[in-house]
């Protein structure tokens, strides 16, 4: 009995210092399987033509002014004076990749501008609704694109609620649909909740007892915040920031449904190219939108990895009520500039939300009705068993966003805490952790539909995998970056003698980032964990690529095939997406609760 | 041919691929802990499907196990085909064949369309379906130029070919026999502008901003109409390959090309937009008067009960492009006799009519059974334009090209 019991134990501690390395070794094997391998089988085309390995593809688009504007004439050979006197002047060539990455360049501005007042009301004040209010930010997040674009022609379009205000206020009408603007406001739409997120969840860490010290020593409530709490949110802010370059950079339906083709992007090329079956071009243009996906993301990392944030999370700055306890300057003022955030966010997010839940409930003639919904209930009663129904896309989402979430975040807590270690070849990690953020989505797709779906022969046998299981890996593993992304600049900050005197006390690795680390960082585990959600019940393009058969189709794809002549079917069913989405933040965020470890 | 009974029956009988499904699991410790927690989800799906009250395909697969004598076939689409919230001709279809054949219909709707059995053909995956219904020549074009063996055989024996209209057949090696047609044409809202009649007339100043299109290199409907101005104004030798041979254009002069009329057009503040969903959407929202879409329109506008004066059809220069559907037997199929059926079955006279109405479109036969009043509201050009497989045939992607260079230009 004791024997056996000690054999067990003896077991169990032998498995609880393996942890690590298993769930490591797993979380390679899910990201070899369902992003490398996959996405290489496509990317490989831009060196490989007819079996013979060439750059002249990568040649060809280095130096061609198209995509590469003024400096393809500096690849192709031109002086660097010449190039840079054409840059300088006003008629200059950006080049599609040029113009791509100004473009997620103004949308990033945009986004943070707009997130972090955001950040500063949720994270500083206190008020009803605020940890419901908290938990929705994400919701702009899943939108699928078309409901984005219906939302927007509603709201700022010719004949828009935006108009019709300004009218009614006596203002000039303003023209933003079809602009650069609309686009960057679509962009900030998506992104400025990410930033707002991500702010928050820092801000809420910073310790209140440094703050004090900081004031007591005499530094004044300006001084204080640039001193001591800047320097603890902005590494967040930062993060945000990249994330949304990333994420414009490689931009694709929403930037020609708001604005034309114009303002055509890379990825917009790259999914033409691929649906002609183009795939050497597709695959350069993949190559270079990854080098500068992922330049940006190591800029970044290296940024990060030099702020230590110190001590944080102990006990968090106290928030401040809404209303202005006493009519001073000082708690007027910043109350005045939120009150003024609060009109622009409503025009921004909100309006376009409220339009969409109008256009669910307006029939073809203007008036009010619940046809559209009657649509979704006779579809789910009557439609043909190959057809796309509600309830199952509802429940799919569901479960596989349940079970990503659940894959993503050991996958981002092991990277994390892989990541936050100094050693040669970390800038490597970095990178292959982060790389399924940066790749383009549709060669991704592609890239799984080979992997995958039709496998890999070994030794006689077909070796593919599509189906529920398919999606779910293939959901975490965009989504895991989230949680990398949230969790390790707070386990960085962490106080290392803590760990060392859990290790000193005979606990072995695993036990120490289950009981110390993680709970200490708890509220970026819960901010990535909605990330990761979120990025399930958004994704597209891998779903309907793995989903053989009707069986496995989620809501983002049933909202596409709702779409006809009338928005109405669809709309409504991005209604429904939206309620259960936001209902969803919010279970996620009251399971994983307020509480923290110390 | 064991090869190929088990081949069918993993098709039919979903259990199978879910079986080969865990093998890779097996093989791949992390798709193992997936497949662990996933297949539940599974489970629960066809538990649900079962459910659902409309249990056609389960049990068609549970009679598969049970030594079937009812063969399978299996016809891939593209999705709208089966599934779009108006109306589609697929569960017609497949009730109507299972009761006039002793077969069984699947569907399959892969969502990269035809180039799915491009990738699997490439990859040596097996085709696993037994014709493509919704090929167009351009898709024809871009499948033999991908591919070195033949993805699609020839029809062969399909009786009611005879019927189809001689201008439709699109195929010079006669593998796709076209079923329907559908036309791309402007629809312009009538209350608030009136739509010019000619090309040359979406140019004026009247018209500044008043036409919405789609990105030719996303969107069939945008395609076609960029197609429709090469074959109006010619392409200037752009994809002549350096042998200054051009495609003469209808409007006669050869010092104009499509490129030129397109620059005057953009001067002109026309819109190109994404796909047909984003510029048919901006165009109901009123964004703009005039939209490039299809020439039935009215018909769905009358479904819905909707104003006609805001939906009216203009066929520039009398023309309207041309877009026939195409149906093709893979050459890889395990069912071919019962696939020729199927399409002779898709040509019959009453099925033409009930594919029209039911996918919006026109027969690509004559003797249809029509409505008498059907052409009241879907609206048929005086002079159908549309490219051949041999003028489409190397140089579609260079006038697309030249036209994203000159557009963009940023």
């Amino acid at each position: 009995m004791t024997d056996h019991d000690g054999r067990l134990s003896r077991l169990g501690n032998w498995a609880e210092a393996r942890a690590l390395t298993a769930l490591a070794v797993l979380t390679s094997a899910a990201l070899v399987v369902a992003f490398y391998y996959p996405t290489a089988t496509v990317l490989i085309e831009a060196v490989v033509v007819d079996g013979a390995v060439t750059l002249g593809a990568f040649a060809e688009v280095l130096t061609d002014p198209f995509y590469f504007g003024e400096l393809a004439r500096l690849l192709s050979g031109e002086s660097p004076v010449a190039v840079a006197r054409a840059l300088l002047s006003p008629d200059r060539r950006l080049g599609i990749v040029g113009f791509t990455a100004y473009q997620a360049v103004l949308s990033t501005v945009a986004s943070v501008a707009l997130g972090l007042p955001a950040a500063y009301l949720l994270a500083r004040f206190e008020f009803p609704g605020r940890r419901t209010l908290r938990s929705l930010t994400i919701v702009p997040f899943v939108l699928p694109s078309i409901m984005v674009a219906v939302g927007f022609v509603a709201t700022f379009g010719e004949n828009g609620t935006l108009n019709a205000a300004l009218t009614t206020l006596g203002l000039p009408r303003v023209e933003l649909m079809f602009t650069l603007e609309a686009v960057v406001i679509a962009h900030a739409f998506y992104n400025a909740p990410l930033v707002a997120r991500v702010t928050t969840a820092a801000w809420e860490s910073v310790d209140a007892s440094a703050v004090e010290t900081a004031r007591s020593l005499g530094a004044g409530p300006v001084r204080a915040f640039v001193d001591v709490v800047a320097p603890q949110v902005y590494p967040a802010v930062l993060t945000g920031a990249a994330l949304t370059f990333v994420f414009t950079f490689g931009t694709f339906p929403i930037v020609l449904a708001l604005g034309g083709f114009e303002l055509v992007t890379v990825e917009v090329l790259v999914y033409r190219l691929v649906r002609d079956l183009s795939y050497a071009e597709a695959a350069v243009l993949a190559i270079i939108e990854l080098a500068v996906s992922l330049g940006v993301l190591l800029a970044y990392l290296r940024y990060e990895a030099r702020q230590s944030t110190g001590a944080r999370g102990a006990r968090p700055l106290p928030r401040r009520p809404l209303s202005p306890p006493a009519a001073t300057l000082r708690e007027l003022l910043p109350r005045a500039g939120l009150a003024a955030y609060g009109v622009v966010a409503g025009v921004v997010f909100l309006a376009p939300i409220a339009s969409m839940v109008l256009a669910s409930v307006t029939g073809g003639d203007g008036a009010l009705t619940l046809d559209h919904y009657r649509f979704l209930v006779e579809r789910q009663q009557t439609g043909a068993a190959f057809q796309v129904r509600p309830w199952p896309a509802i429940r799919n989402s569901l479960a596989f966003a349940t079970g990503a979430t659940l894959l993503a975040l050991p996958m981002g807590v092991v990277v994390a805490v892989l990541t936050t270690r100094r050693y040669r070849g970390r800038t490597l990690v970095d990178a292959a952790a982060m790389a399924p953020l940066a790749v383009s989505g549709i060669i991704v797709g592609l890239g799984l539909l080979r992997g995958l779906v039709f496998g890999v022969e070994i030794g006689g046998w077909r070796i593919a995998a599509s189906g529920a299981a398919a999606i779910v890996v293939a959901h975490a593993v965009s989504g895991y970056p989230f949680v990398v992304r949230t969790v390790s600049p707070g386990l960085a900050g962490l106080d290392r003698s803590l760990v060392e005197s859990a290790r000193a006390l005979g606990a072995s690795r695993a036990r120490v980032i289950r009981d110390v680390e993680i709970p200490l960082v708890w509220p970026a585990v819960v901010a990535g964990a909605a990330f990761a959600f979120a990025v399930s019940i958004g994704e597209f393009t891998s779903t309907v690529v793995l989903a053989t058969g009707a069986d496995a189709y989620t809501m983002p794809v049933a909202i596409e095939r709702f779409i006809g002549r009338r928005l109405g079917p669809a709309t409504a069913m991005g209604v429904v997406l939206l309620v259960v989405t936001g209902v969803s933040f919010v279970v996620i965020e009251r399971l994983g609760g307020d509480h923290r470890g110390l | 041919m064991t090869d190929d009974e088990s081949r069918t029956r993993r098709r039919r009988a979903r259990p199978h691929t879910r079986r080969r499904f865990l093998t890779a699991a097996g093989a791949a410790g992390a798709v193992a802990l997936a497949g662990c927690s996933a297949e539940q989800v599974d489970d629960g799906g066809d538990g649900g499907d079962g459910g659902g009250g409309n249990g056609t395909d389960d049990g068609g697969s549970e009679s598969g196990d049970g030594g079937d004598e009812t063969p399978t076939l299996t016809v891939a689409t593209y999705t709208n085909f089966i599934d779009a919230p108006s109306v589609s001709p697929g569960e017609w279809l497949k009730g109507e064949f299972e009761s006039r054949y002793d077969a069984t219909l699947e569907w399959a709707t892969p969502d990269n369309e035809v180039n799915y059995y491009v990738e699997r053909a490439a990859s040596g995956a097996g085709i696993d379906a037994d014709l493509y219904v919704g090929l167009t020549t351009e898709d024809l074009v871009r499948v033999d130029g991908a591919l070195d063996e033949d993805l699609f055989a020839e029809a062969g024996d399909v009786d009611g070919r005879d019927a189809v209209k001689e201008g439709l057949r699109f195929d010079p090696f006669e593998r796709a026999v076209p079923f329907d047609t559908g036309y791309v044409s402007l629809v312009y809202d009538s209350t608030t502008t009136e739509a010019p009649e000619t090309f040359d007339g979406l140019l004026d100043d009247e018209q500044a901003g008043a036409l919405i299109a789609q990105n030719p290199g996303g969107s069939a409907t945008g395609r076609a109409f960029l197609l429709h101005t090469i074959s109006r104004f010619g392409d200037g030798g752009v994809a002549s390959d350096g042998d200054g041979e051009a495609v003469a254009g209808g409007d006669g002069d050869p010092d104009y090309d499509y490129l030129d009329y397109w620059a005057e057009l953009q001067a002109n503040d026309v819109r190109v937009l994404g796909s047909w969903d984003d510029a048919y959407a901006a165009w109901s929202e009123g964004e703009a008067p005039i939209v490039v879409s299809y020439s039935t329109d009215q018909v769905f506008a009358d479904m819905e009960g909707a104003d006609l004066q805001k939906h009216q059809i203009r066929f520039l220069n009398d023309q309207a492009y041309a877009n026939p559907e195409g149906m093709a037997l893979f050459a890889d199929a395990d069912e071919p006799d019962l696939a020729r059926e199927f399409m002779s079955f898709m040509l019959e006279p009453d099925v033409q009519g009930e594919i029209a109405q039911r996918n919006v479109a026109f027969p690509s036969t004559d003797g249809a059974e029509l409505p008498s009043d059907y052409a009241e509201l879907a609206k048929e050009p005086a002079d159908p334009v549309t490219f051949t497989y041999d003028e489409l045939q190397g140089s579609v992607d260079a006038w697309v090209e030249a036209w994203e260079r000159q557009y963009a230009g940023n």
